[in-house]
C-alpha cells in the first residue's frame, strides 16, 4: 500500500511538473512566433499589426501568470529531487523529461548501477507497450550488496497515456531485516523441533523395547537429547537476562583473569578436539568496567566456536589480548574452516547456521555468537571477525579501557559510578 | 560538418560509450554473482547467469552495428575514430569476460553435489574478488580516460596471476589428500583458468584505452623492436640522436 502511494504521489508531481513545463514552453513559442510574424510583415498592415499587438499581449499576459504556478512546479522539483527514492518521467515517445538526483545517480552510473539504467529502459518499453505496471527486483552484489525494487507505472489521464513514471527504490535494509525474520522462524523451528522430535520417537521405542542393553542405549540418547533440548533452553535465557540487563552491578573486571576462566571452561572440549590453545597476555593488568559472568560466557562462546570450527588434524586456537589506548583488544583466532562472505554479516543472529548439516554434529545451540554481540553491546564494546574459507577466522573484540590498576589504584572511585553511563552506548560496527 | 550533424555525430559516439559501459556493468554483476552460485552449488542462480549472458550477447551485437553504421555514414578521424575502434575493441573484450563467467555458472552443473575444499573455495573467492576489482578499474579508466590507471593494470595483474598458481596448487593439494575427484579437480583448475583470463582481458581494455587517449599501442614496442632488428643501425641513431 505504501508503494502505492508513492507511486501515485511521485506519479502526481512528476505530471504536474511535466505539464508545468509543456506550458511555459507553449507560451514562450507563441511569443517568439508572433516576434516573429511582425519581422515578416513588418508595417504594411495596421490591422495585422494590432492583432499582432494583441497576440503578443496575451502571450506575455500568459507569461505573467504562470509565474505562480513555475514557483510551484519549482517546489515540485525541489521536493522530488529531495526523495530518497528515483523517480524518472517519461514521455508517450519513449523520451527521458525528468529524473531527480537520485535516480539520475543510477542512470549514468558504471558497474552494478548501469544494471539499474538498463533495467529503468526495459521497464519504461513494456510500460509504454502494454499500458500495465511492470516491476522487477534488482540485486546488485556490488560490493555494497544491495536491493532495489524498479516499477515503471504508466501515465494515464482520461483515455490518453501521457507516459510512463518510473520509481527506483532501495529496498536493502528491510529485505535484509525480513531475511532475518524468516531465518530466525525457520532456525528456531529447527533447534526445538528437532530433539523434541527425537525424544518423542525415543520414548515411544522404550516404552516397547523388551532388551535391557537396547533399552539403555535408548535411555542414554534421550537423556542426550533432552540434554541438547535443556541447553538450547539456557542459552535462550541467558541471552533474554543479558538483553534486560543494566549496568548498574557493573564493577572493575581484570581481563587476564575473565580469559583465564573462559579458558578452563572450555579446555576439556578443546582435549577432547586435540586443539591446542595458545594463550598471550600482557604482564601489565588490562582493567574493564562490566559483569565479570557476561564477559566470562562471552570469550567462552567465541573460544568453543573456534574448537568446534578449527582445523581437527593441526588445531591452534590463539587468545590475545592487549592495551590498544582507550579500550582493551581481545583477539580470538583460529585456523579453521573459515566463513563464507555471505554468512559474515549474519553469524551474530540467533540461531544463524553457516552450515546447517554441520550444526548437529559440531554441538552448540546456535546462540553462542548471539550472547557475545549482545554482551559487548551491553558493555559499549564492539566485535568484527575476519576470515578467509580454508584459512581461519579472527574475532577481535574492543572494550572500553578502564585503564590498569597499577595506574588507577582504586577502581571504584566514587565518581565512576557518576559517570553518564559511557558503556551502554555501542561504539558502532557489528550489531 | 553542420552544428546539428556534428551533434548527431557526438550524441552517437556518447551513446555508444554508454552501452559499454552497460555491457561491463553486468560483467561487473555477473562475477560476484556466479561465484556466489558456483561457491553455495545455486543451480538456479547459475541458469539465470547463463541466461543473462544472451542479453550481454545481444547487447554486443546491437552495439557493434551501431558503430559500423558510425563509421560508414559519419567517416569519424583522429580521436573520434580511434574512440570507435575502442568501442569495438572493448565490445568483444566484455562479451568474452561475460561468456567466461557463464563458463562458471556451467561449471556449476558439472561440479553439482560434491563438497569442495574450503582452502580452495577461500582462494577461489579471492580469485573473484580480485578479477572484480581489475575488471571495474579497467572501465573507471575507460570512463575517465585515465592513462595511469589503464597503464597500472598489467602490473595489477600479477597479483591475480599468483592467486591463480597458488590456487591450482590447492587444487592438487587437494586431489592428492583425496578430497576431490580428479574430474573435479580438472573442472576447478578450469575456473581458476576463466578468473585469471578475465584479468587479463581488464589489461587488454587497459591497453585499448591508453590507445583511445594518446594513440599507444601495445603492439608498438614489438614492432619496434623488429625494426630495430632488420635495421639495427637506424634503431642505433635514433638512440643516439634522441641521447
Amino acid at each position: 500500500m505504501i508503494a502505492v502511494a508513492i507511486v501515485a504521489t511521485a506519479a502526481a508531481l512528476a505530471v504536474a511538473l511535466w505539464f508545468e513545463r509543456a506550458r511555459v514552453r507553449a507560451v514562450r513559442q507563441v511569443d517568439q512566433m508572433a516576434a516573429s510574424l511582425r519581422d515578416d510583415v513588418g508595417v504594411r498592415s495596421d490591422s495585422m499589426n494590432s492583432a499582432l499587438d494583441r497576440l503578443e499581449r496575451a502571450a506575455q499576459d500568459r507569461a505573467t501568470a504562470p509565474q505562480v504556478d513555475a514557483a510551484e512546479a519549482r517546489r515540485y522539483r525541489a521536493s522530488l529531487s529531495s526523495i530518497t527514492l528515483g523517480v524518472v518521467l517519461v514521455d508517450q515517445e519513449g523520451r527521458r523529461v525528468f529524473d531527480n538526483p537520485y535516480a539520475a545517480a543510477f542512470l549514468a552510473g558504471r558497474h552494478g548501477d548501469a544494471v539499474v539504467g538498463d533495467t529503468v529502459d526495459q521497464l519504461t518499453t513494456e510500460a509504454l507497450v502494454s499500458g500495465a505496471t511492470a516491476v522487477q527486483e534488482v540485486q546488485l552484489f556490488g560490493p555494497p550488496r544491495k536491493t532495489l525494487h524498479v516499477i515503471a507505472n504508466p501515465i494515464v489521464d482520461g483515455d490518453q497515456h501521457l507516459g510512463v513514471v518510473v520509481l527506483i527504490d532501495d529496498v536493502t535494509e528491510q529485505e535484509r531485516l525480513d531475511a532475518i525474520r524468516r531465518d530466525f522462524v525457520a532456525n528456531i523451528s529447527h533447534e526445538l523441533r528437532t530433539p523434541i522430535g527425537a525424544i518423542s520417537l525415543l520414548a515411544e521405542t522404550l516404552a516397547d523395547e523388551p532388551d535391557p542393553a537396547v533399552a539403555s542405549s535408548l535411555a542414554n540418547r534421550l537423556s542426550s537429547e533432552a540434554h541438547r533440548l535443556t541447553g538450547t533452553i539456557d542459552d535462550l535465557l541467558q541471552l533474554s537476562r543479558i538483553e534486560h540487563g543494566a549496568d548498574d552491578d557493573f564493577v572493575p573486571v581484570v581481563i587476564q583473569q575473565v580469559i583465564a576462566r573462559a579458558v578452563d571452561r572450555v579446555r576439556a572440549a578443546a582435549d577432547q578436539r586435540d586443539v591446542e590453545i595458545g594463550v598471550q597476555l600482557p604482564e601489565r593488568e588490562l582493567v574493564v568496567r562490566g559483569d565479570d559472568l557476561q564477559l566470562t560466557s562471552a570469550i567462552a562462546n567465541l573460544v568453543d566456536n573456534g574448537i568446534k570450527y578449527t582445523n581437527a588434524a593441526e588445531g591452534v586456537l590463539s587468545v590475545r589480548a592487549r592495551d590498544a589506548g582507550e579500550h582493551i583488544e581481545i583477539v580470538v583466532q583460529d585456523n579453521g574452516i573459515g566463513i563464507p562472505p555471505k554468512d559474515r554479516d549474519r553469524i551474530f543472529e540467533r540461531f544463524y547456521r553457516v552450515d546447517r548439516g554441520r550444526s548437529r554434529s559440531s554441538g552448540g545451540t546456535g546462540l553462542g555468537l548471539a550472547i557475545v554481540r549482545h554482551v559487548l553491546v551491553n558493555h559499549g564494546g564492539r566485535i568484527s571477525v575476519d576470515s578467509t574459507e580454508g584459512d581461519g577466522t579472527t574475532f577481535t573484540i574492543e572494550l572500553p579501557a578502564l585503564g590498569g590498576v597499577q595506574d588507577q589504584p582504586e577502581p571504584t572511585l566514587p565518581e565512576a559510578s557518576n559517570r553518564p553511563e559511557p558503556h551502554r552506548k555501542p561504539k558502532g560496527g557489528q550489531s | 560538418m553542420s552544428e546539428l550533424l556534428r551533434k548527431n555525430f557526438h550524441d552517437e559516439l556518447e551513446a555508444i560509450k554508454h552501452g559499454i559501459v552497460r555491457m561491463a556493468g553486468r560483467v561487473s554483476e555477473a562475477i560476484p554473482r556466479g561465484t556466489e552460485a558456483f561457491l553455495s552449488a545455486d543451480l538456479n542462480g547459475a541458469q539465470a547467469l547463463i541466461e543473462d549472458d544472451d542479453i550481454l550477447d545481444a547487447m554486443s551485437i546491437e552495439l557493434e552495428e551501431r558503430c559500423y553504421e558510425v563509421l560508414a555514414l559519419q567517416q569519424p578521424m583522429a580521436g573520434d575514430l580511434r574512440a570507435i575502434m575502442t568501442a569495438l575493441w572493448l565490445n568483444a573484450e566484455i562479451e568474452r569476460s561475460g561468456d567466461l563467467m557463464s563458463n562458471i555458472a556451467k561449471t556449476t552443473r558439472r561440479v553439482y553435489g560434491t563438497d569442495i575444499d574450503p582452502r580452495v573455495r577461500g582462494l577461489l573467492m579471492r580469485m573473484s574478488e580480485e578479477a572484480a576489482r581489475l575488471f571495474r578499474l579497467s572501465i573507471d579508466a575507460y570512463i575517465e580516460g585515465d592513462t595511469g590507471l589503464a597503464a597500472a593494470l598489467d602490473d595489477m595483474d600479477d597479483r591475480l596471476d599468483e592467486l591463480n598458481a597458488e590456487t591450482i596448487l590447492a587444487v592438487f593439494e587437494a586431489h592428492r589428500e583425496r578430497e576431490i575427484e580428479l574430474n573435479v579437480g580438472v573442472q576447478l583448475a578450469l575456473v581458476c583458468r576463466y578468473y585469471e583470463r578475465i584479468g587479463d582481458h581488464a589489461v587488454n581494455i587497459g591497453e585499448r584505452v591508453r590507445y583511445m587517449v594518446d594513440g599507444w599501442m601495445p603492439e608498438q614496442d614489438g614492432a619496434a623492436r623488429a625494426a630495430s632488428r632488420r635495421e639495427p643501425n637506424i634503431g642505433v641513431f635514433d638512440l643516439d640522436t634522441d641521447g
